[in-house]
Order: structure tokens, then C-alpha cells, then sequence
């Protein structure tokens, strides 16, 4: 296995390694400190994790599953695949064992290591090994949702323990095992099933992005284009380009302490005033659905028979002069969007729409973090933004619980609505997935109903290769798990 | 006399196009988003932006906003380092000292840094990319009026001037500023054109000019996102940018030649 | 002359002082968090407080400060926030694509300066002159934001002659080195072009052109190498100012150089990397200057007395 592994990797010409195109690039290949979606992302193919999602954000086994036996209690079992740690100088044919589970989490677990990934497991009183395939979890307090917590790769317990850094290498026991990263903007990975070589290349140019796929510079690229470009890739001969709906979920956001914003009525004549339908039919990628709420109407407590606002502008003038405000006197709102290009087209459109219902938008574009750190501090009137990879429905505790204000969580709006806190506790308390699934529904009509966000969409994914590439799929949260089936036709 | 020819009336637009666009009955702000990135024809000259606005309409809105910031900055930047050199050079000594320095620092900062940092500060705007532009902008002046002032203090029509004991602000005003000037005109020139530019890298960051509003240099980066698809959309301001360049920077070869002329006289006399 | 060497270090490392102490405030001025940056969206507060301690975050802005020159007196720049890897290790990684760029810019910049430069001195006030001039105003006048695009979709998508993007080999240097060379000859022609005339002016240049030398004698021999000594001294600076590298131009052809790290790391308010990050390129900056004073104090006596009296 290993000599023909080297053999093939030796006959492998660089020339047939398929070459990726990055919008942004990774920063950290260390499951355990890694944040950004890049990062992630690839992290996905180097490592495996317990558990996984579906489709419908319901929590699968992957590397293990599993079973409550009490609420505080849970035991994983190691299943059969997926085992095998990639070989390195430091190890030789190893195989992951429960030993490596507990090395990782305990790592993650301690507070002076500082992993950004330490408070979603904080619940974990102590992990036990059973055996060399079974894991026992035990939890402070009970939580249905903790299987979906255990999404971090695993590392080789003897890696763990002697401190070695993974920023840069890895030795995981995912489907591709990573072989040098020579600088910042280019990854090479390797496919372990057949050796195929895999290049990541960082190219944050849209316009270069897309110029590098049409001289075969990459072979494959996803998302993050205007839609303009996306059409532009279409029409061109011997390329492809594949869409799909999206789970990440774009909104707009308020600050509810806001003197002006706290009337409902000027919230509602927003929500009125956007038409979404105009904006997603000429800048947004053709299967980006609109929203009506943060978890999208497919997740399993996703609500479909939410009663959209609809693009109404007589309605929201209706509304604005009830509160004397009309074209003459309009109503004035700044509004912050980060210096993202594409955001700030959405925002002047959005800031056009409601002008035509007599609110008069100050738009302000920041740089990331300043945007950031002003939305997180409470200093907005009114914000975009959108949610990336949401699976769990810990989600709304954590957005729109009254004691979520940052810096406890993200609650940026200072949103306070006691039947939604007390929605949120009774859905943590549900029995089972079905009770709720229930309760998150109708908590999701009452922030509809509420407005402490206009949700807007969800925004699709898509790649574009050129036609030699074959079998990449797309995931509905964006990840590039595709790669472990993709190949080249000749 | 200088000739102004034609780039004389390339500025004279520019300079008419910032003084009565905001009068004009334009519509750079009505986005029409069935006409997005249309390309020019009978209804639009040059066509439409990518969120169907008329670019025509907003190269004259940007015509204004871009004159602004450059006539501010590079007032402001020529005003303050002119002052700050000339007095350093010719008074020399400690104050010279701590004047280097800072220079120094300054020049050795880079600007795109601190310009980031104080429109972080300040906030994005306009207004504040002007403060903030001067601040970076005003050290290279400094540091030519220096270099020019320390060069000419020994000359010989100064050294008279001194000798015969003419009063300082006089020896400054009458004999240093009209042989420095014509350095100092030659850099501006090249000022108006790299401030034009570093508005639009701040606009690349956000922290330039606010949607709707326009800038050349804004209008060029979000064109360069659709030159694949529109190239009419980064050709319209960046050709107006080039022309306006190229026009300031001959008159300013223009004037530095006639310059040249008189001032050689005054010396040779 | 030691002496003069001696002050002009001193008060080069005064600037230094001044710069970094400038980039610390400044940066921890602007409203933004690195950790926010770090752990993103959904971390909670506990692991923010964490991070902070570990980072050392948590201490006051002058003790921090403090220890920040406490380290580099030990020449240990730090690590990232982010990647957590050794600062130093970063920038070698990058210093090598900068100072390719900046080599390969300037021999752009030159081969299209002195030509034209030349050519305008010559002939002056001709059609000649105003040509060249305007060619090299042009190259000046166009951004380096649009420019790039413009070469890449003309050179490599039309006529496939160059790669698109990234450092994969010479070919991949042509195109950046064009983008950022010829903003650089604009600035260098006109100074070729200047101090040219200025030296034709001179005596010996009329007794040289009286011994009957060619005039093509007079002007390469005599003329331009008269002429070289301020060009050079642009052309120092200049360098100085390239090894900071060139943010716009590395962004949009993938260079892997420190301008690109400068202003990544400024928007992910990664504080230790920007501090290096400026700390390189403003002792790049200082030492190019240090070097030109010295090359002046040598040719122009004056300058080493006048200056400090």
C-alpha cells in the first residue's frame, strides 16, 4: 500500500493536478484553531470528524454514532471507515482510535490553549475511553443538540500530546492528505483513494479568477463572482458553470433601542419597500431563494408556511405617513454594509428602494472589521449581513435571546422580547426533534411577525470548471466536499 | 505667456463640469436595474453602470467629486509643506532638526497605512479621505522645499539679500519662493494626479466617497469588476482621469518652462 | 565624515522609534478587534476573553508596547494573531517575490526612461519631446487597479503570451513588473529629461561641444553621466518605496509580497504582523535614505557642513 502509494505519487507528472481557484485564502489548517470558511473547508477533506449533517442540518454519524443514554450522557461508537491517518515522517500506518477522540477534545477543552472552538463543547464535564472503539461524553447539563457540536477533525493523539504545530501541515485521516503549502496563496493536497493532486490557489481578483479558468491557469472555481461574470462564463465554450440553493442566510438587521427604529411600523415599511424579487432577478445568482426566516425552509426546524412580506411599496408609505413621515419629509436612517463590493451594490439598490417610500438611507461602507466592531458594539441604526453555515438552532439563542447582548452573544440589535426568550427556553426543553422542531416554527413566525431582521435570501452556490472536469458536486453549505469525487476526462 | 492649447480646455472643462454639475438636471443616482451594464447607444452616450445608471451622468458627478478632493488636498498638502519647509531650511538649527524627523517619519510611514487608519478613525466620507490625504500628502512638499530652500540659501543673490539686511519674511517671499516654486508647481502637478488615484484606492477600501455618490477613481474600481462584460463602464472615467493627468501635467511642463526662463533671467542679471 | 555617518544613523534610528511607536498607537486606534477577526462569527465570550489572555491582548496598550521593544531588541518579531506562525519566518517568505517585483519594475521603468528621456533632452521643444513626454505622462496617468486587468485580459487571455496570475516563473513577472515600471519611467523620464537639459547647459558641456566632439559623444559621455547621480538617487528611493511592495499590484496579480501581507494583516487588525510588516518597509525606506545622504555628503561637501551648522 505505502510502496505503490509512493510509486504512483512519483509517477504523477504536477501537470495533472487539478487546480482550484480561492476567492480568500486559508489561514490555519489546525482543526482546532482554524475559523474562516477557507480554512474550514479544506479541513473538511484533510480530517474526518464524528459527526456530520444531512441536507436538512440534522446531525449523521460520520467517523462515529451514537446514543443518549441518559441526557448528560452520550456514547459514540467508532465506525469501520475512515480511519486510516495519513502516514508522515512521524507515524506509519496508524489507524484513529478513541484515544485520538479524547486528545482532541481535551485539548480543545482547556481554556489556556484558547481554542475559538472551546465554549461550543464548554458543556463537556469529562470524556471517557471505553474501549479502543467506544467514547463516553459527559455533559453539565442536558442538551439535544450536543451531537452537532462534535464537528472538529480529529488529530493523532501522540501529535496532540507533544505539541506540535498544525498551522501548516496535517495528519489527519481524512480523504486527502496534505502534502506541502509552499506560500501564502498555493495548497497542494492529494487524494488518498487515487493519488490525484490537488492545487488550491488563492486568486482574490474577481475578473483574474475568472481569466485564470478560461486560460486553463485552474480547472474549477465556486461562488463569490458578480452574476455578470457568472453569465459572461457561461456563454464561453469548453466551460461549465453548475448552480444550487444555499443555506447562508443574508438579512437586515436593526437596532431595536433605536428611537426610530423601535416603532414597528418603520420596521415593517422596510420590509415592505425592499423588492426582493427585482434585486435577486438582476444581481443575484438565478436559485437564490428568498428568505423569511434565519433557518431556511428545507433545515428540520425550518418553517415553509411562513407568511412572506411582499414587495408592497403603497403599503409602506401607508405606514410611514401613519407615523408623519412621506417623500417630503422623509424619514432619515444610516445605514452600515461593509466595503465588499457586492454588498455595497445590494445596499445602494436597497438604499434606492426605500428612498421611493420616503426614507432617506445615509449608507456608510467600512472596511471588515471596523464594520464589525461597530455592529458588535450596538453603534448602527441599521446593518446587512448575512449568516454562514448555520446548523444548529442554538442559533436563536444565541441572536435573539435578551441575555445574548454582546459580548455574551449576538444579539447586536438589543432585541428583548419575552415571548421569544421563553419560546427559545421551551424549544431547549423539547423531548424530541419533532416537539422541537415545533416550538423553533413558531418562534420563527414570531421574529418574522417582530422584525428584529428583514430576512432577505439565501444566497445559491455555484462553480464553474472547465469541461474536462467531471463529478464535482455542489453542497448546500458551500463546503467543497465535491472534490473527493471530481476527476478529469480526457 | 504659457500656451494653453488644448489642455487648457481639457481643464477648463473639468473645472466647469465640477462647478455646474451639481445645477445640471443629471440623474447619476436613478438606478434602473433592467438597463444594468448596457453599453453606450442612441439613448445613453456612454451607456450604463452596473446597476443601470448613466455613466455619463455620473463622470459628471465624479468630475466634481474628484476635482474637489484634488484641489483640496493638494492646496492644503502645498500650502502647509511649503510653510513647513521653507521656514525649516531657512532657519535651520534645532527646529530644522525636529522638522527632518518628523519628515522623516512621515515619509517613512506608509501612507496607505495611516490613510487607513485615520479614516478608520474619522469614519468614511469625503470630507475626512480630504483631511486624511493632506496628512500623508503634505510631507513630500515639505521635504522638496526644504531640499530647494537649503540649495538656494547659499546662492549668491540670497546671500546679498542678506548681507544688505533685508528683512527675513521679505528674503523669503522675494528671493526663495519664486526659485522654489517652480519645483514645487511640477510636483503638484504630479499631486493632482496621485491624489485622483489614492481616492480611489481609499474608495477600493470603502472608505472613499459613499454610494450613491461618485468618484472617478470609485467609478474605475467598480468598473474594472465588469471590464470582461462592459469594458464601456472602466473606459469612460479612466480615459477622463488620463485626459485630466496628462492635461495638468503638461501645463505644469508648460509653466515650468516659462518659469525656467524667468528665473534664469533674475539670476544671470 | 564618521561623524556625519554616526549622526545620520542615530537620528535614523530616532525615526525608526518614531515610526513603530506611530504604527502602534495608530493601529490600536482604529475601531476593530482581532479577535473578532479571528474567531468570526458565531465564537462566544468566554473563548473571546481566552484568546485575548493568550494573546497577551489583555495588558495595557504601554506594556505592551514595551514589551514589543523588549523583543525586537532580541530581534523576535512575534507571531501572527492569526496563523500563529513566527512573523520572521512570513516575511522571508515573502521578501524574495517583493524584491523580485521591485528589481524587475525598475528594470521596466528604466529601460523606458532613459530612452525616452534622452530622446526629449535631445529635442527639446520638438515634436520629439512632447511625444515622449506625453507617452511617459500616460504611463502615469493610468492606475495600476485598471492597467493590471487591462495587460492580463490583452496579453494573456488574447494573446497568450504571459500567465494570468500568480509567481510561477519569469513569465508571471512580466506583466506586474509592466503595471508598476510604468507608473515608475513617467516620474524618471521627466527626471532624465531635466537634469539633462540642466547639465547641457553647463560649461564644459559648450567646451566639449567646442573641441568638436559628436554630439552623441557629448551627450552620452558627458551629458548623462553628469546626469546620473539625481537619477540614481530617484531611483534609490524609489526602490525604497517598492520594497514596502506594491498593495494594488500584488493584489490583482496574486504576488505573493509584502504589500499584500501589509494590508491583509491591516484588515484582519493583525497588530504584530503590521508592525513588522511596517518596521521592514520603513527600514527599507530609511536605510535607501541613509545611503543617499551619504552618496550626497560625499559628492557635495557643502550639504555635510551647511546642514548642520
Amino acid at each position: 500500500m505505502l510502496v505503490s502509494a509512493l510509486l504512483s505519487s512519483c509517477a504523477k507528472q504536477p501537470d495533472d493536478a487539478i487546480r482550484f481557484g480561492l476567492s480568500s485564502a486559508p489561514i490555519s489548517l489546525d482543526p482546532r484553531f482554524a475559523t474562516d470558511a477557507a480554512s474550514a473547508r479544506l479541513n473538511r477533506l484533510l480530517y474526518h470528524r464524528l459527526v456530520d449533517f444531512d441536507d436538512s442540518s440534522r446531525p449523521i454519524p460520520s467517523l462515529a454514532s451514537w446514543e443518549a443514554l441518559t441526557p448528560v450522557h452520550y456514547r459514540f461508537s467508532l465506525k469501520e471507515n475512515g480511519r486510516q491517518f495519513q502516514n508522515s515522517r512521524f507515524q506509519k500506518n496508524k489507524s484513529l482510535s478513541t484515544a485520538d477522540v479524547k486528545a482532541t477534545y481535551d485539548y480543545i477543552l482547556k481554556s489556556e490553549n484558547a481554542s475559538p472552538h472551546r465554549a461550543s463543547i464548554s458543556l463537556i464535564r469529562d470524556i471517557r475511553v471505553v474501549d479502543e472503539d467506544t467514547i463516553d461524553f459527559y455533559l453539565d447539563r442536558p442538551d439535544p443538540l450536543f451531537p452537532g457540536y462534535l464537528v472538529i477533525g480529529i488529530l493523532p493523539a501522540e501529535a496532540v500530546q507533544s505539541g506540535r504545530k498544525f498551522d501548516r501541515m496535517s495528519m489527519g485521516s481524512g480523504e486527502f492528505s496534505f502534502l506541502d503549502w509552499p506560500e501564502d496563496g498555493l495548497i497542494r493536497l492529494k487524494r488518498r483513494s487515487d493519488n490525484q493532486i490537488f492545487e488550491f490557489i488563492h486568486v482574490g481578483d474577481a475578473t483574474v479568477r475568472v481569466l485564470k479558468l478560461l486560460r486553463g491557469e485552474i480547472d474549477l472555481l465556486q461562488n463569490d463572482l458578480p452574476r455578470e461574470l457568472v453569465s459572461y462564463l457561461e456563454k464561453q465554450d469548453g466551460h461549465k458553470v453548475v448552480h444550487r440553493g444555499g443555506s447562508n442566510f443574508t438579512y437586515i438587521g436593526f437596532n431595536t433601542q433605536d428611537p426610530v427604529l423601535k416603532i414597528d411600523g418603520v420596521r415593517q415599511a422596510i420590509a415592505y419597500a425592499i423588492n426582493r424579487d427585482e434585486i435577486i432577478k438582476y444581481v443575484m445568482g438565478g436559485k437564490t431563494r428568498k428568505a423569511n426566516a434565519l433557518l431556511p425552509p428545507d433545515h428540520w426546524a425550518g418553517n415553509p408556511s411562513l407568511q412572506a412580506y411582499e414587495y408592497n411599496p403603497g403599503r409602506a408609505r401607508e405606514l410611514l405617513s401613519k407615523l408623519g413621515y412621506n417623500v417630503d419629509q422623509p424619514l432619515s436612517i444610516t445605514y452600515k454594509t461593509s466595503s465588499d463590493p457586492f454588498r455595497i451594490r445590494i445596499a445602494t439598490i436597497i438604499q434606492q428602494q426605500l428612498a421611493e417610500v420616503g426614507i432617506k438611507v445615509d449608507l456608510r461602507s467600512y472596511d471588515w472589521a471596523t464594520f464589525y466592531g461597530d455592529i458588535k458594539e450596538g453603534r448602527f441604526q441599521m446593518y446587512s449581513l448575512s449568516w454562514v453555515g448555520i446548523k444548529s438552532p442554538d442559533i436563536f439563542r444565541y441572536v435573539f435571546h435578551s441575555t445574548a447582548v454582546p459580548p455574551a452573544g449576538a444579539n447586536r440589535g438589543r432585541y428583548n422580547n419575552s415571548k421569544v426568550d421563553q419560546l427559545i427556553e421551551q424549544a431547549e426543553k423539547g423531548v424530541d426533534q419533532a416537539e422541537r422542531a415545533e416550538v423553533y416554527r413558531k418562534l420563527q413566525e414570531e421574529l418574522l411577525m417582530t422584525l428584529p431582521y428583514v430576512p432577505l435570501w439565501y444566497e445559491e452556490h455555484f462553480y464553474a470548471a472547465a469541461s474536462s472536469i467531471d463529478g464535482y458536486t455542489l453542497a448546500v453549505d458551500g463546503n467543497y466536499d465535491g472534490l473527493i469525487y471530481v476527476h478529469r476526462t480526457q | 505667456m504659457i500656451r494653453l492649447g488644448i489642455p487648457g480646455l481639457i481643464l477648463s472643462l473639468w473645472f466647469l463640469m465640477a462647478v455646474t454639475g451639481p445645477f445640471l438636471p443629471l440623474h447619476p443616482e436613478r438606478i434602473d436595474l433592467v438597463n444594468i451594464l448596457t453599453g453606450p447607444g442612441l439613448n445613453e452616450a456612454l451607456g450604463y453602470d452596473d446597476l443601470g445608471r448613466p455613466v455619463l451622468d455620473r463622470l459628471l458627478l465624479g468630475a466634481s467629486t474628484s476635482f474637489f478632493v484634488a484641489f483640496w488636498v493638494v492646496t492644503i498638502s502645498v500650502v502647509i509643506g511649503t510653510f513647513v519647509g521653507t521656514f525649516s531650511a531657512y532657519i535651520g538649527g534645532y527646529v530644522d532638526q525636529v522638522v527632518v524627523r518628523i519628515i522623516d517619519i512621515f515619509l517613512a510611514f506608509p501612507g496607505i497605512l495611516l490613510a487607513i487608519a485615520l479614516s478608520g478613525i474619522m469614519g468614511p466620507g469625503i470630507e475626512n479621505v480630504v483631511v486624511a490625504l493632506s496628512i500623508v500628502g503634505w510631507v513630500g512638499f515639505a521635504r522638496l522645499a526644504r531640499a530647494q530652500t537649503l540649495s538656494l540659501k547659499h546662492r549668491e543673490h540670497v546671500v546679498a539679500a542678506v548681507s544688505l539686511g533685508t528683512v527675513q519674511r521679505k528674503i523669503i517671499v522675494r528671493h526663495l519662493f519664486p526659485l522654489i516654486s517652480a519645483p514645487l508647481i511640477i510636483e503638484a502637478t504630479f499631486g493632482i494626479a496621485s491624489v485622483v488615484i489614492a481616492e480611489a484606492g481609499l474608495s477600493f477600501l470603502g472608505l472613499g466617497v459613499q454610494p450613491p455618490d461618485a468618484s472617478w477613481g470609485s467609478m474605475i474600481r467598480d468598473g474594472a469588476r465588469y471590464m470582461l462584460v462592459a469594458p464601456h463602464m472602466v473606459l469612460a472615467p479612466g480615459i477622463a482621469l488620463m485626459l485630466v493627468v496628462l492635461s495638468v501635467n503638461l501645463l505644469g511642463d508648460r509653466l515650468r518652462d516659462w518659469m525656467d526662463v524667468k528665473g534664469r533671467s533674475v539670476v544671470k542679471k | 565624515m564618521l561623524n556625519f555617518l554616526f549622526t545620520r544613523l542615530l537620528s535614523a534610528l530616532i525615526v525608526m522609534f518614531g515610526v513603530m511607536c506611530m504604527v502602534f498607537f495608530l493601529i490600536h486606534l482604529v475601531p476593530g478587534d482581532p479577535v473578532d477577526m479571528m474567531l468570526g462569527e458565531s465564537a462566544r465570550l468566554a473563548d473571546r476573553e481566552a484568546m485575548r489572555v493568550a494573546l497577551g491582548l489583555d495588558q495595557p496598550l504601554l506594556v505592551q508596547l514595551q514589551q514589543y521593544f523588549v523583543n525586537l531588541t532580541q530581534f523576535d518579531l512575534g507571531t501572527s494573531l492569526h496563523s500563529r506562525r513566527p512573523i520572521s519566518e512570513m516575511l522571508l517568505e515573502r521578501l524574495p517575490a517583493t524584491l523580485e517585483l521591485a528589481i524587475a519594475a525598475l528594470v521596466v521603468a528604466v529601460a523606458i526612461a532613459f530612452p525616452l528621456g534622452v530622446i526629449a533632452a535631445i529635442r527639446k521643444d520638438t515634436l520629439w519631446d512632447r511625444g515622449a513626454m506625453s507617452f511617459s505622462l500616460i504611463g502615469m496617468s493610468i492606475p495600476n487597479f485598471w492597467m493590471g486587468p487591462v495587460l492580463i485580459l490583452v496579453f494573456s487571455l488574447w494573446l497568450g503570451w504571459f500567465p494570468v496570475s500568480g509567481r510561477d516563473g519569469i513569465g508571471s513577472l512580466v506583466l506586474p513588473a509592466i503595471t508598476l515600471g510604468t507608473a515608475l519611467a513617467a516620474v524618471l523620464s521627466r527626471m532624465v529629461r531635466s537634469t539633462l537639459l540642466e547639465v547641457l547647459n553647463e560649461d564644459y558641456i559648450r567646451t566639449a561641444r567646442a573641441k568638436g566632439l559628436s554630439e552623441s559623444s557629448v551627450v552620452l559621455k558627458h551629458g548623462l553621466r553628469n546626469a546620473l547621480l539625481p537619477v540614481i538617487t530617484l531611483l534609490g528611493l524609489q526602490l525604497g518605496v517598492l520594497l514596502g511592495g506594491a498593495v494594488i499590484t500584488e493584489t490583482v496579480f496574486s504576488w505573493p509580497g509584502i504589500g499584500k501581507l501589509t494590508i491583509e494583516a491591516i484588515l484582519k487588525r493583525d497588530y504584530p504582523v503590521v508592525q513588522a510588516c511596517v518596521l521592514l518597509i520603513s527600514l527599507a525606506y530609511v536605510f535607501v535614505n541613509v545611503m543617499t545622504d551619504l552618496v550626497y555628503a560625499w559628492v557635495d561637501p557643502r550639504i555635510r557642513t551647511g546642514g548642520k551648522a
